[in-house]
């Protein structure tokens, strides 16, 4: 009892740590260093959303760009319009965003009654093929209409309004899916992960629970979207729809452990670095370096870098190797 | 409504010829490709290479980059999905888990042709220009190298036929397609088999790109992505592992790739999409899947 005390302790410990550093960062960090962080930020919470229903139900989505991307290119759109040509009212920044989780929250209810009855690998090109739709019916109605570049109004150009909206809502999406996740609700999910029949089997609506996870990660994906948004001047359909929103939360994900909660964020925050880094020390081999890396990571850390940690903390402590046995449940 | 069916015809034949390798890959070795259009690509760059500085007949050139692709790709195989499919404990991991590795198999083919690519300038585009007069058929004003390129893809595809149909070895990769543990207790090597139809299936994409550098005179090296994407609709269309199916499917897609693309270019890849999302809601295992 009392020992499970302490491991809680030193388990919570650092957190407001975190959050005080993280809350000054701006004060005390250079412009290039803030927009790095400003860069995990987004790529953290994107991982968390992924983790939050693939990880979990381990429906591998690929199509996470639809959603980030349509988030993104609303908020831009919506400032645009109602700051420059007046059509719609114009909002504070925070009611926009919420509006553009709440179109893809819509959004995802949609695809995700259509494809989420397929499953396995038939998922994954079915959701790739749905980001790209997406990019692609947005494309093609733009152009048609005439429009190729969306200037976002001046008066968001300041990187500390763009890192405490990106910050604001990377803990609201943490703060709502670790509540979720911890509910009944994500252990619904996670036994779809495990045994969707079984999880039928004892009173689970599937396809309820389903679509509603795929819906909340799609919205939590539009709300950094869309925090995201204003980080750029101007927009552009295939500046908003990069294929590396689809590909790279997976990637993160397993880097950091698809097994645990802290895998997303740590992977995230590894690999957004780690780009940098390359990019900018090698600029135009860093691609292949980072392809490598890839690579290393698939073969040599199946387990991700909790996996690791995990594996070195049970050798040192106990002195015994205990394998970490694969995908466990995630918790 | 002639040049549909042409020129429909020709652009399903290079598809179904992409699709097929990407079919055969994915129903041996359960690895599902996505650097599948960098080795078309790459196919493409050498047939480029040895046609700018050494003058090779494209044609002749498919005896080179087949070859070539197909030992990199034995290489790649043994170095990397090796171990992923011993470390893999299900389908549904090693499925997961080699997408995450071909994403970063994409990334280096792709820059590793653009840095060389950086270094000749005369070598901006993967595609050469061969045979391009025109001949009229129906009516319609054809380029002589479409008309090749179709012919050979069809051919290629259908010696592949051949060989995966009346021989011992197309026998043994059926069955490693069929039953992995099956065909382990009657005596087949199955490490065996996945290194040659990983081979064999990128030696297929190598003499597509081959022969699209031969149509396209502009290829860029960054389409790869594209026509992995194609095949990829093409293979679920057609049923996973059914090579009929991606052969039909891949005019079938011809065809409406041509006709998208003659309404509105932008509206191409779109319509590849929902044709894809269509027949996954409608009909998940493909029009000839089992």
């Amino acid at each position: 009892m009392l020992k499970g005390k302490m491991v809680n302790l030193t388990k919570i410990l650092p957190i407001p740590l975190i959050l005080i550093v993280l809350a000054f960062a701006p004060y005390f960090l250079r412009r290039y260093h803030l927009v790095i962080l400003q860069d995990v930020l987004v790529w953290v919470t994107l991982s968390i959303s992924w983790h939050f229903f693939s990880g979990h139900t381990k429906y591998i989505s690929l199509g996470s760009v639809a959603f980030v991307g349509t988030g993104l290119y609303f908020t831009s759109v919506y400032l645009n319009l109602s700051m420059y040509k007046g059509y719609y009212p114009i909002l504070p920044l925070p009611v926009v965003v919420l509006l553009a989780g709440l179109v893809n929250f819509a959004l995802a209810l949609v695809i995700g009654s259509v494809t989420l009855r397929l499953k396995g690998i038939y998922f994954a090109i079915a959701t790739f093929g749905v980001g790209e739709l997406v990019k692609g019916v947005i494309q093609f109605w733009q152009t048609k209409a005439g429009v190729y570049i969306i200037h976002l109004p001046k008066e968001f150009w300041d990187p500390q309004i763009v890192y405490f909206s990106l910050l604001i809502t990377t803990l609201a999406v943490l703060l709502f899916t670790t509540f979720l996740r911890r509910s009944k609700f994500g252990l619904a999910l996670r036994m779809i992960g495990e045994c969707e029949e079984a999880a039928a089997h004892v009173g689970v609506n599937t396809s309820l629970f389903k679509t509603l996870g795929f819906a909340i990660s799609a919205m939590c994906m539009g709300l950094i979207g869309g925090s995201y948004a204003i980080r750029f001047p101007s927009t552009r359909v295939d500046s908003a729809f990069i294929v590396n929103y689809s590909f790279l939360p997976p990637i993160m994900t397993m880097l950091g452990g698809v097994v645990t909660a802290y895998g997303p964020i740590i992977g995230a925050t590894t690999l957004t670095l780690i780009n940098e880094y390359l990019r900018v020390t090698f600029a135009s081999y860093f691609p292949i370096i980072y392809g490598s890396i890839l690579i290393i990571i698939v073969l040599f850390m199946p387990n991700g870098i909790m996996g690791v940690i995990e594996k070195v903390k049970s050798t040192k402590l106990f002195g015994r190797i205990k394998s970490a046995k694969g995908l466990k449940t995630p918790s | 409504m002639w040049d549909i069916i042409l020129r429909g015809t020709i652009n399903g034949a290079m598809f179904s010829l992409i699709a097929v390798g990407l079919n055969l890959q994915y129903g041996v070795t359960r690895i599902l490709n996505i650097a599948h259009g960098e080795f078309l690509m790459l196919g493409a760059f050498i047939t480029s290479v040895v046609f700018q500085f050494y003058g090779v007949n494209p044609l002749v050139s498919l005896a080179i980059s087949g070859p070539m692709v197909f030992v990199i790709g034995v290489l790649i195989y043994g170095i990397v999905f090796r171990r992923l499919v011993r470390l893999s404990r299900s389908v549904e991991e090693l499925e997961f888990k080699s997408l995450l590795a071909c994403f970063g198999l994409l990334f280096i083919i792709q820059n590793v042709i653009l840095i060389i690519i950086k270094f000749y300038p005369k070598l901006m585009y993967v595609g050469v220009r061969y045979l391009n007069e025109t001949i009229i058929i129906m009516g319609e004003r054809l380029e002589l190298n479409r008309i090749v390129a179709a012919v050979m893809a069809v051919i290629i595809s259908v010696l592949l036929y051949i060989l995966l149909r009346s021989t011992r070895a197309g026998l043994a990769v059926r069955a490693t397609a069929q039953e992995p543990t099956g065909a382990q207790i009657v005596g087949i090597n199955i490490f065996k088999v996945h290194t040659v139809s990983f081979g064999l299936s990128v030696l297929l994409s190598a003499l597509a790109g081959s022969l699209l550098s031969m149509i396209y005179p502009n290829l860029s090296p960054l389409t790869g992505p594209q026509y992995t994407f194609i095949a990829l609709a093409v293979i679920v269309i057609g049923g996973m592992g059914s090579f009929i199916g991606s052969l039909l499917g891949g005019f079938l897609m011809g065809y409406v790739y041509y006709v998208s693309m003659k309404t509105d270019p932008l509206l191409a890849m779109p319509v590849v999409y929902a044709f894809l999302l269509i027949m996954l809601i409608i009909r998940p295992k493909g029009l000839f899947g089992r």
